[in-house]
């Protein structure tokens, strides 16, 4: 008997400790249910991309990092909610800021703010700042014209990027055969679909999704 | 130089002893691994953030562990007055700060390989790449650290191991804004303030110098002339540091 008061003793600092642990957690939920403290307005203190570069002490690609993934979250979170999406080219750019070599927020970026938030300016914006970072990256302009196609329908745009794409070095051959198919059916419905598709083979889960819709609103038939 | 080797084989067996290295160690790994765990959230960029987190890792923790065990190196020797038996023996002040400086960064470094080699371990078997050109990135950050660990001595020889601690990270952070404070001490219309912070940038180690983990991390290999003037700017560094170092442990006073 004594023996097991013993254990029961010495478990109890665990017990308690857990208890806590779980009460603390109860609260923190409560409260964020009460007063919605990480809710929409959660980025709107996120520091500028050239205040973080100073503060991140030569680890500006881990921070860069860490600012991607909270982007990536954030719009995960808005996607579930209310499609709003007002942060993404802020924290885009503290990315490009911290690494401007890291492509894929560009991209990302740009792709959310022009076909999500139907802000293709704005999407045009960021490409054209990881161009200017990376002047031989083809992907860049390939996501240019593509988005010059899909958003703002301006196909000679369009067909002078990917043309750009076609001349930069490590591009695949389906560039070349979209400058190509751009410039002599500039406006044509099966173009639109070809790029959606690549964007369903290429592109991340979200831009997937994205592509998916997109492709079924073509009238094309998707696999789920 | 047989003197000093002994007393740098003392200090690698003495610092190991720390239960500090142990939890530092067993905290490295855990991030490197918990960055293959972040990984999927990456959106196609695992790679990259296994890379990222585990070089940036394994650098503050090798500085950090650098800083904080190095600064109470000195003192405990004055302390438990270990020293005078030290001192007793045919050795010069100066070789044994040398001894002890070679120990410290001797275990450090060994941290911060044992880590650049995790994450190569771990791109190899998850990401099916081997990128060796983080060997470059290792090697500068390695002369890094020989600066900073230069530095832990240099203080500690006169000072205590908070202040010691205090003034490393203070030339850790001034270091890494040293083009930044020559910059703007030039723009302004002061001869003064462009004088002093020009001194204090030719002073301030240029730790940026041995920044190269975003090349790395993109894939671009450090040219080799650049690896060249990093590892003789610093091995040039951390003989000047060791040298103040050297002459002020002469002249100090243990009593």
């Amino acid at each position: 008997m004594r023996r097991v008061w013993r254990w029961a003793a010495a478990l109890m600092p665990f017990i308690a400790a857990g208890a806590l642990a779980a009460g603390a957690n109860l609260l923190d939920e409560a409260g964020r249910e009460r007063f919605r403290w990480g809710g929409t307005d959660e980025l709107l203190y996120y520091p500028s991309g050239l205040m973080v570069r100073q503060a991140a002490l030569g680890y500006e690609t881990a921070a860069a990092d860490i600012a991607w993934l909270r982007g990536i979250q954030y719009y995960g979170e808005h996607r579930q909610t209310d499609m709003k999406f007002d942060m993404i080219g802020h924290v885009m750019d503290i990315v490009a800021d911290l690494d401007p070599a890291f492509i894929q927020p560009y991209i990302f970026g740009g792709f959310v703010l022009a076909q999500e938030m139907k802000k293709p300016d704005r999407g045009l914006q960021l490409l054209e700042r990881g161009r200017i970072a990376n002047p031989d990256n083809w992907n860049l302009a390939f996501e240019a014209g593509f988005l010059h196609y899909v958003c703002r329908h301006d196909f000679a745009a369009a067909s002078r990027y990917f043309t750009w794409a076609s001349r930069m070095p490590g591009h695949p051959e389906y560039v070349e055969r979209f400058a190509a198919f751009a410039s002599e059916k500039a406006g044509n419905r099966g173009m639109a679909t070809l790029l959606w598709k690549r964007v369903l083979a290429t592109g991340n889960k979200y831009m997937q999704e994205v592509a998916r819709r997109e492709l079924k609103g073509l009238g094309e038939e998707v696999q789920p | 130089m047989s003197r000093v080797l002994a007393v740098a084989r003392n200090t690698i067996r003495e610092v190991l002893r720390e239960r500090i290295v142990l939890v530092l160690a067993i905290f490295g790994a855990a991030l490197v691994f918990a960055s293959q765990v972040l990984s999927p959230l990456a959106l196609g960029e695992g790679k990259k953030v296994v890379t990222d987190f585990g070089l940036a890792g394994s650098s503050l923790l090798a500085t950090l562990l650098a800083v904080f065990l190095g600064s109470s190196l000195l003192h405990k020797e004055l302390d438990r007055r270990t020293i005078y038996a030290v001192m007793a023996k045919p050795i010069r002040r100066s070789e044994f700060l040398m001894g002890k400086f070679l120990g410290l960064w001797t275990t450090t470094g060994f941290l911060l390989a044992g880590m650049t080699l995790m994450v190569l371990a771990l791109l190899t078997v998850v990401h099916h790449e081997t990128p060796w050109i983080l060997l470059g990135s290792l090697l500068l950050t390695l002369m890094e650290l020989g600066i900073v660990t230069a530095f832990v001595i240099l203080f500690s020889s006169f000072t205590t191991p908070g202040l010691t601690a205090f003034f490393t990270l203070g030339v850790i952070v001034t270091g890494s804004f040293a083009e930044q404070i020559l910059y703007f001490g030039g723009q302004g219309e002061s001869s003064l303030v462009a004088g002093l912070t020009g001194a204090f940038y030719w002073a301030l180690p240029h730790l940026s110098t041995f920044n190269v983990r975003g090349m790395v991390t993109h894939g671009v290999a450090v040219p080799p002339e650049r690896i060249a003037f990093g590892v003789s700017y610093a091995l040039l560094y951390m003989g000047a540091v060791l040298t103040i170092a050297g002459a002020i442990f002469e002249r100090r006073d243990f009593r």
